[in-house]
């Protein structure tokens, strides 16, 4: 097992950087720049545009930034001032070394912003998660246990509703339910928040915090909680209809029993590895809640940063995001490997 | 059984991981340092307006500052007339990157500096100029600006109030603002600014006195240090060695304005309190202001109505509308305008930037950019998709002081087809579009088809008004392809593959204007020969008229009625080429809960210019 | 053939085998189970009804992209049974055309997901080793990146960029980028149909007699391994038309003025609480479209099962 891991792990590292330089020349190709403000003057003065690509290291040729991107600058001798000799050296480390340049827009360390947002997400991600597993599982449950019953049917069919609703149209009809027509009966203010993670002239309260949460929560759960439903639906039921399950049940062992004890533990084994293969989903946070909710997560850093071209963050937030990814992969892999023994004596 | 306790483990682990990270989310902000809750009441003296004695320390430590300030009256019970603070709520869609809007120029960084630090002068909403720092403004008449008649090069001394502090108690002096020009004008760290290209060097006077040396006469000196973007930046805290465009400064500053910085989460929120230093006595009125980021438009509106935010900038035409019809929505709107939408022809070919070379095949006619304009129903766009709120508008020169009389052209889409026929351009195949035959500027045959770009962050009004526009085009038999662009892609610099600066388009619709008073620089931008460069300037359309250069080039002077005339010239000349055809000039309106008093809305600068009058009515 | 009474696990012997007892053709036999699915039946009526619409709707007396100022923003009624749009454009007209595009945004998909994802996975299991091994990383690669991120990144790009064939913002574009990162899931399967069909006796047989590996391919795997394909194929093409929905409400996907379901909710946003009507119509046809798909996939996937069918066949 032990070999197992570390042949994975040696296998995912030129992975990542075969993946960096892909995203590195796709975020690069992309034509407009960081040098283009939206800003009020609606154009950007082009006097700028010198200092700014000296500043940001855009003069250089690309593979030279990519080489910077990595390894850093500090190493060498820059042109600084802009008049042409190379005389200070650079200032960055480069991401192997944990620094992940600056903001071309705010010109703060990107590691900080992004470190900023990722709480938030990982916060909203795990309550959702958290209100996924404490509906999909027993209800995916019931229905294979039940199956064709009249529980099985309602549910198989709101969870096919469930995947078909576009998750921003959900969250917008949320927001226009609860926060535009209906009121709370007592105060006559709207029932729930359009957003934020909480009310600010509070400290830490608890109710408020729910309150802020319930909306967002819905709209991404619906979808996750469909699939997940279902997902372990076909697992329990793939489960079910075999021979050692009959077996079990041959030995006279009780229903509850054959199902807890030998049915549900296999079962699992699937939704483990889909949770693994989740779990990128949880640090990198749903773009629409985000913006919707107002949010203040990486899905939403992300995208201010595709649409105002600011590489760094860009780079950073798809690296980080592609690196969680090949690690729940490998969690996943080796999950199954360890859980199910047949995977392990192929 | 082993496998189970994994599952166990590994099932709680996880668990276990995310929680503790949620509590990163969870207890990321911290508890507010400064200003107690508003049930604390025994801390209520130490927050009474005492601005020039003892200026306290940005985080006043109140709680031990009980103990009554030299002369308020012993508090033996809370003092009944102080109510609970007061604060509001102002609701943006974007991060601002922070104090400096040297470092990007969205607005919202203007609207964050405002609120904490002054310039030298600023502008009011009507254009008036008004003093912020400035203890008076230098002129020729009072000896303040001195101009070598021989060299052109000009001198401006300035003398600073003597009652203006940071917030940790040093005076602002001159050394303040000769640091932070230096800062600007580093070639490592700084940025460009208005003004560096003629500015020689700063020289100090005196503690609260310095001169500027020109080296040209720079007409607009006043708001030189000043106006929307510079404010002065404190000497003593701002770390020069990290560059002016990257110093902390910028993302926590020290406040010489009516409002300090308490607490900033990147993403939600921004909160100020009062600076109760702030040099005009009893200003500000309002306690706190909190900052709030909303990235839906459409939830910031609702928000408003529903009270859960006072105040919001830049609203639509839609929006105004909308908010019109709430009784507790108030809506300002700007008295001078500044943005001028306009449909910007490229003279040369497209992919090209010589325009003698690469004539454009359709655009490069006058006779045909004439019956353009006259094909589009200005009033019809302004009434209907921006419901009156915008103003037409036809020359560059409409806006006090220099106010040129230009005839307005008139809406005639069949003197459009005359002029367009006899321009060469017509329809043989009856496909309803023209093609050359006999023009000038393309090969027989050639389809009048173009391509008209816009840009995606203006919003759904400049969409439906490009739609129109094609429309309106499509009756006179030109065929307009639509697109939207991004404003990073359509301006980009030229070797970022720009568009505009590469000539990559045909015929684009954008809005630009000047602030303030001075259109010298704006008209240099669009219209002069060298603004055609790459990365010059923004005369992306490539026209170019020596007159109006030489024209422009002697309105570096001082006499305004010498201006007057000169700017009426070059107004002629451009009604005459129509190098741009200018459409409308764009509202702006800031909308307001109406128990907020003194919100102005000003295209000079960002709502928050007057915040230190705005009061709570309730 | 074989008699054998075990229970036989595999699914392409069991198909076979399944086949061989009720001497049919394949697709017969899938569309006999298929029928007998009420939720695929309903889907496929619903789709149906959907693409029907969406190929008359020139026969609509509105244009899509003509405005008609006067008459902005008006409510559902006869003339407008959808209501009108801020130009004042019949709102049931452009979710008509609108749909055109998703639509055909969905197909396009489909095709790019099984011409790419087919024969990678094919050529990676059948070939094994080291081909197999880079293959299976390069689609491990696509599969690490952050699906929406990476769409928007290449939207971004690929818009702009001046490709030969390809305007900007063309329905073929913003086809190509979903359809970038929607192969990986077909190609696993197909290659795991591939790993394990390659080993069975009938194929050895075949080999032996010399067959060539294409046709060995081509006529005596594939169709063996065709459904759990054609299921995910269907399944696909609700995600590339969600995908589409998403991207083009972000500002990356289709352009207006072309109408697509995804940015007429865009331009609905802004409207939502004066003019409810501008946004629920196109989410509910986006609805409407996908759960039919998806019911159609289930149908598929429940008829090309064998276990099922031996189930009610008393076998298993």
């Amino acid at each position: 097992m032990g070999r197992y891991i570390a042949r994975r792990l040696l296998q995912a590292i030129p992975m990542l950087f075969l993946l960096s330089l892909a995203l590195f020349v796709l975020v690069n190709i992309a034509p407009g720049g960081p040098l283009a403000g939206h800003g009020r003057s609606r154009r950007p003065d082009p006097e700028k545009a010198e200092i700014l690509k000296r500043q940001f290291g855009l003069d250089q040729p690309l593979p030279v930034q990519y080489v910077v991107w990595l390894i850093g600058n500090d190493w060498m001798k820059v042109d600084a001032d802009g008049d042409g000799i190379k005389e200070s050296n650079g200032t960055r480390r480069g991401i192997l070394r944990g620094d992940f340049g600056f903001s071309f827009k705010t010109r703060q360390p990107v590691l900080d912003e992004i470190l900023d947002r990722l709480g938030n997400t990982v916060y909203l991600m795990t309550a959702t998660l958290i209100v996924v597993a404490i509906i999909a599982i027993p209800v995916g449950i019931i229905s294979a246990i039940k199956q064709y019953s009249f529980f099985d049917i309602g549910v198989t069919t709101l969870s096919f509703m469930g995947q078909a609703i576009p998750e921003f149209w959900l969250g917008m009809i949320l927001i226009l339910v609860f926060y535009v027509w209906l009121k709370n009966p007592a105060t006559g203010e709207p029932l729930l928040p359009p957003g934020g993670m909480k009310s600010l002239d509070t400290g830490f309260n608890l109710w408020d915090r729910i309150q802020h949460l319930i909306l967002p929560v819905t709209m991404g759960a619906v979808g996750w909680v469909a699939w997940y439903s279902r997902f372990l639906r076909s697992g329990m039921l793939d489960v079910i209809h075999q021979d050692y399950i009959r077996t079990a049940r041959a030995k006279g062992l009780s229903e509850r029993v054959v199902m807890l004890r030998h049915a549900l533990k296999n079962a699992f084994i699937p939704l483990v590895t889909i949770l693994a293969l989740d779990i990128p989903y949880i640090f990198a946070g749903s773009l629409y809640v985000e913006l919707i909710f107002s949010w203040p997560g990486m899905g939403r850093l992300y995208y201010q940063a595709a649409t105002g071209r600011d590489y760094p963050v860009l780079m950073a937030i798809l690296i980080f995001a592609s690196m969680f990814t090949v690690f729940a992969n490998l969690l996943a892999d080796v999950a199954y490997g360890y859980l199910d023994p047949r995977i392990r004596f192929e | 059984m082993p496998r189970e306790k994994v599952i166990k483990a590994l099932a709680l682990g996880t668990l276990f991981v995310l929680l503790a990270s949620s509590l990163v989310g969870c207890g990321a902000t911290p508890e507010p340092t400064q200003p107690p809750e508003p049930t604390d009441v025994a801390a209520e003296p130490t927050k009474a307006p005492e601005p020039t004695q003892a200026p306290e320390p940005t985080e006043a430590p109140e709680p031990t500052e009980a103990p009554e300030p030299t002369e308020a009256p012993p508090p033996t019970e809370p003092p009944p007339p102080e109510p609970e603070e007061s604060s509001i709520v102002i609701a943006i869609p974007e991060d601002p990157a922070g104090f400096n809007p040297y470092v990007s120029d969205t607005g919202y960084e203007q609207l964050l500096m405002e609120l904490t630090m002054l310039g030298l002068t600023d502008l009011d909403a009507e254009g008036n100029l008004f003093l912020e720092l400035a203890a008076e403004l230098p002129t020729v008449d009072n000896g303040g600006v001195v101009v070598d008649e021989e060299n052109w090069t000009m001198d401006v001394t300035w003398q600073l109030r003597d009652d203006v502090y940071w917030a940790d108690g040093e005076q602002v002096t001159a050394d303040d603002v000769i640091f932070t020009w230096d800062a600007i004008s580093d070639p490592e760290g700084g940025i460009w600014a208005e003004g560096i290209d003629y500015t020689e060097g700063l020289e100090k006077v005196s503690d609260l006195s310095f001169t500027v040396h020109y080296s040209y006469t720079y007409p607009n000196y006043a708001l030189h240090f000043g106006g929307e973007n510079f404010v002065v930046w404190p000497e003593h805290y701002c770390d020069a060695t990290q560059g002016f465009v990257a110093w902390d400064c910028n993302r926590e500053p020290l406040s010489n304005g009516p409002y300090l910085l308490k607490d900033w989460q990147t993403g939600d929120y921004i909160s100020f309190v009062r600076n109760p230093t702030y040099f005009e006595e009893g200003k500000p009125y309002i306690d706190n202001i909190l900052v709030r980021i909303v990235p839906e438009r459409a939830v910031i509106k609702t928000m408003l109505i529903e009270g859960d935010a006072d105040a919001y900038m830049w609203l639509t035409p839609t929006e105004i509308d909308d908010l019109k019809e709430e009784d507790q929505i108030g809506v300002t709107f700007s008295p001078t305008t500044r943005w001028v939408m306009r449909l910007i022809p490229n003279l040369a070919a497209r992919g090209s930037i010589d325009p003698d070379a690469d004539p454009h095949p359709i655009l490069s006619d006058v006779r045909v950019r004439r019956a353009i304009r006259m094909a589009i129903d200005v009033d019809l766009l302004t009434q209907e998709i921006f419901r009156g709120y915008n103003q037409p508008v036809w020359t560059e020169l409409f806006r006090p002081p220099y106010v040129c009389d230009i005839p307005r052209p008139e809406y005639n889409p069949d003197g459009a087809s005359d002029l367009l026929a006899e321009a060469g351009w017509t329809d043989e195949d009856g496909d309803g579009i023209r093609e050359c035959h006999g023009c000038e500027t393309a090969e027989e045959g050639y389809v009048m088809a173009m391509e008209n770009m816009i840009y995606a962050e203006y919003g759904e009004e400049l969409e439906l008004a490009q739609q129109l526009v094609a429309e309106m085009l499509k009756e006179i038999g030109i065929d307009l392809q639509l697109s939207i662009v991004e404003g990073p892609v359509l301006w980009a610099d030229y070797e970022s593959g720009g568009i505009e600066q590469n000539g990559d388009f045909d015929l684009n619709m954008w809005d630009d204007g000047y602030p303030g008073l001075d259109p010298t620089d704006h008209l240099w931008a669009y219209y002069y020969s060298s603004a055609a460069e790459p990365d010059y300037g923004w005369n992306v359309g490539r026209w170019y008229n020596e007159d109006f250069d030489a024209l422009l080039d002697e309105a570096y002077v001082l006499d305004e009625e010498y201006r007057q005339e000169l700017f009426c010239q070059m107004a002629d000349i451009l009604e005459e080429e129509l190098p741009q055809i200018l459409l409308w000039s764009e509202v702006d309106a800031d909308g307001y809960n109406m128990r907020l008093e003194g919100v102005q809305a000003t295209v000079n600068d960002i709502m928050t210019w007057n915040v230190a009058d705005w009061k709570i009515n309730e | 053939m074989d008699e054998s009474p075990t229970p036989l696990n595999d699914t392409a012997q069991l198909q076979w085998a399944a086949q061989e007892r009720a001497h049919e053709t394949m697709l017969t036999m899938v569309w006999k189970r298929f029928r007998r699915h009420p939720g695929a039946i309903a889907g496929l009526i619903i789709l149906g009804i959907i693409i029907l619409g969406v190929i008359l709707a020139p026969l609509s007396p509105y244009d899509p992209e003509a405005s008609d100022i006067r008459n902005r923003f008006q409510p559902p009624s006869l003339q407008h049974p959808f209501g009108t749009d801020a130009l004042g454009r019949d709102l049931l007209t452009r979710c008509l055309y609108g749909g055109r595009v998703s639509l055909t945004v969905g197909f396009l998909v489909v095709l790019i997901t099984l011409a790419v994802g087919i024969p990678v996975g094919a050529v990676a299991g059948f070939s094994g080793g080291w081909i197999d091994n880079v293959l299976m990383r390069i689609t491990d690669a696509a599969l690490s990146m952050p699906s929406l991120m990476v769409l928007i990144l290449l939207s971004a790009i690929l818009r702009e960029v001046e490709i030969p064939f390809f305007e900007r913002n063309n329905v073929l574009t913003i086809a190509l980028v979903i359809g970038a990162l929607s192969w990986m899931t077909v190609a696993r399967l197909v290659r795991a149909s591939f790993l394990a069909i390659k080993e069975m006796e009938f194929i050895t047989a075949a080999r032996c007699l010399g067959t060539p590996r294409l046709r060995l391919m081509g006529r005596h795997i594939l169709p063996n391994a065709v459904g759990p394909i054609i299921v995910e194929a269907t399944l696909e093409m609700g995600w590339a038309i969600m995908e589409e929905a998403g991207l083009s409400f972000l500002g990356f996907g289709i352009q207006p003025p072309t109408p697509s379901w995804g940015n007429l909710l865009e331009s609905a946003w802004e409207h939502m609480v004066k003019y409810p009507w501008l946004a629920i119509f196109p989410g509910l046809m986006i609805f409407l479209t996908i759960i039919a798909i998806n019911y159609i996939g289930d149908g598929l996937r429940d008829a090309f099962d064998p276990h099922k069918v031996l189930q009610r066949v008393g076998e298993v």
